[in-house]
């Protein structure tokens, strides 16, 4: 007896993607648990990076409530997820592409799109899991403040942040399905988005012409957004500009990522190189 | 009335031109002028066995690569159980399983009933009847004690019979095999043909179609053979016909005969 191809089946072949790449991981017994003490030496360095740093002068410049420690942990931890969003698409095509299983993938009554998204959950969640642990190890030891955070605001716009950052992981997806190598969209939006995107100083201290183009880049609203409801304790009313900027990105974004990403698989089926590395 | 499993008809496929250095930019873009299918039709019934034969380049892979929606056609139309593989790829991919000689294709840190639980799930079988099938699987395939192992400690006759369930998972129409005894020892390939000849054909009955470059398998297992020379089809027959057409004594005779009188005629 087959199910029919609703939502719900939709979210079974999640979940068993995030599953397949979770058992996977686990295999590997070291490598993981390994991965998780990484945050304790993160949070350690940007303590003592900060300790370094941090002078009136600089506070000065920080959002209001701020030390240097937290602002970069915040901006470092979160900076993450446009990596990821970037990568996960990418790398989830390429490792089924190189382990043989895409084209056992592809011929399953399951369209691609499900699979890349399916294929994308256990790295975001994995990434959230460190990200808590970064705070946690911050709060901690270090005196990281997370007693009055907005914790609900900070999801949202963690949520707005994933949409928006997943359209560019999926034109990024697009282009390595046609290209298969040498991602140009990875390296002009993670190189730019480091420049001017407020991950180690704030967008202010940059010059004009940079903080115009911040405002063109979504990891600006997701790190001024995330700083503000756990730094800032920003109310919800505080935290709509970032959160409507990140909306509006994942709006225009999403469509056109999934209309270029149907003209790529298309173009590769007709070219032939769909399972090419 | 006869009632068809696969359809093909004119069907064309045509590659653009390899590309390298910065030219290989433009690949997506060129136009399709390398020819791998030039109008190839034929058909085969229901419960039917076809093998598909030819050289290195032929188009078998090609052939069956459209067949299960991994290829669009140039030209020309192929169906599977009465749905168009260009304009109803999901409801193709419902009634295909498909396995290639390749035994690199499963999750091989995962075991065999993992590996099979995701494909199952993929192919929108229920959780119920993903356990049942599994497990009728497991017996048809003699896979019981091997199924909780991680895939990787598996030797490559027992993955192929894994990639053999794993086709077979959704109760397909058509099973499309590419080279399935590519990389089997001679007596693993040999159980291998007697397995999908008495227990996947003999008791249930499915269609099925496989590309091979060995004879005694065509000839063993195939009710009908295709021969593909340079994306043309030289015929479509029992081995019997094809002998007798030919003129020759044996399958591999008569193959050789029909490419050297298709190259003849060609210059």
């Amino acid at each position: 007896m087959t199910e029919p191809s609703g939502a719900g089946s939709t979210l079974r072949k999640l979940a068993i993607l995030f599953r397949r790449d979770l058992a996977v991981a686990r295999s590997y017994r070291a490598a993981f648990v390994l991965e998780l003490f990484y945050a304790l030496f993160g949070a350690a360095s940007f303590y003592f990076l900060s300790r370094f740093v941090d002078s009136p002068q600089l506070e000065k410049s920080l959002p209001q409530g701020t030390n240097y420690f937290s602002f970069v942990l915040v901006g470092l931890a979160f900076f993450d997820y446009l990596t990821i969003g970037l990568h996960t698409f990418d790398e989830s095509l390429q490792s089924a592409r190189q382990n043989g299983t895409l084209e056992n993938l592809l011929v399953t009554q399951t369209s691609l799109p499900v699979i890349l998204a399916g294929s994308s959950l256990y790295p975001f969640v994995l990434l959230s899991l460190r990200t808590v642990i970064y705070l946690g190890w911050g709060a901690a030891l270090f005196g990281f403040p997370v007693g009055n955070a907005n914790w609900l605001g900070a999801l949202l716009v963690l949520a707005a942040s994933v949409l928006a950052f997943s359209g560019l992981g999926i034109l990024s997806a697009s282009y390595l399905l046609v290209f298969k190598k040498g991602n140009p969209v990875n390296w002009a939006v993670i190189g730019v988005s480091s420049v001017v995107g407020g991950m180690m100083y704030p967008v202010s201290v940059l010059p004009r012409w940079l903080q115009f183009i911040a405002r063109l880049t979504p990891v600006t609203y997701s790190l001024e957004g995330m700083r503000a409801a756990l730094l800032g304790h920003a109310s919800f009313l505080e935290l709509w500009p970032p959160l409507a900027a990140l909306l509006i990105f994942a709006v225009l974004l999403l469509p056109i990522s999934f209309l270029v990403f149907s003209w790529a698989l298309r173009r590769t089926k007709i070219t032939g190189t769909l399972t090419h590395f | 009335m006869k009632t068809f499993a696969l359809r093909v008809e004119n069907l064309e496929k045509y590659f653009p031109p390899a590309a390298t250095g910065w030219r290989a930019l433009l690949h997506p873009m060129m136009q399709l002028t390398v020819p791998a299918l030039r109008g190839i039709s034929f058909e085969l019934e229901k419960g039917g066995v076809l093998a598909v034969v030819g050289a290195n380049g032929a188009g078998k892979s090609t052939l069956l690569r459209i067949l299960t929606t991994l290829l669009l056609p140039t030209q020309g139309r192929a169906q599977v159980c009465g749905f168009d593989v260009a304009a109803e790829p999901a409801k193709v991919r419902s009634q295909i399983g498909y396995h290639t000689g390749n035994d690199g294709c499963f999750y091989a840190r995962l075991s065999g009933r993992e590996n099979l639980n995701l494909f199952a799930t993929l192919n929108n079988l229920s959780r119920a009847e993903t356990a049942r099938r599994i497990s009728e699987l497991t017996d048809l395939f003699g896979l019981g004690p091997l199924l909780d192992q991680q895939v990787r400690t598996l030797s490559t006759g027992n993955i192929h019979r894994l990639g053999l369930a794993r086709a077979m998972l959704h109760r397909p129409s058509l099973l499309l095999l590419d080279e399935p005894t590519r990389s089997l020892d001679p007596l693993a390939a040999a159980e291998f043909r007697r397995f999908l000849q008495q227990r996947i054909v003999g008791e249930h009955g499915t269609t099925v179609l496989f590309a091979s470059h060995t004879l005694a398998e065509v000839e063993q297992l195939a009710g009908w053979v295709a021969v593909l020379d340079h994306g043309r089809l030289l015929g479509c027959d029992t081995p019997e016909r094809l002998r007798a057409a030919s003129g020759g004594a044996t399958l591999e005779q008569s193959l050789e005969n029909m490419t050297h009188r298709a190259a003849r005629e060609t210059q």
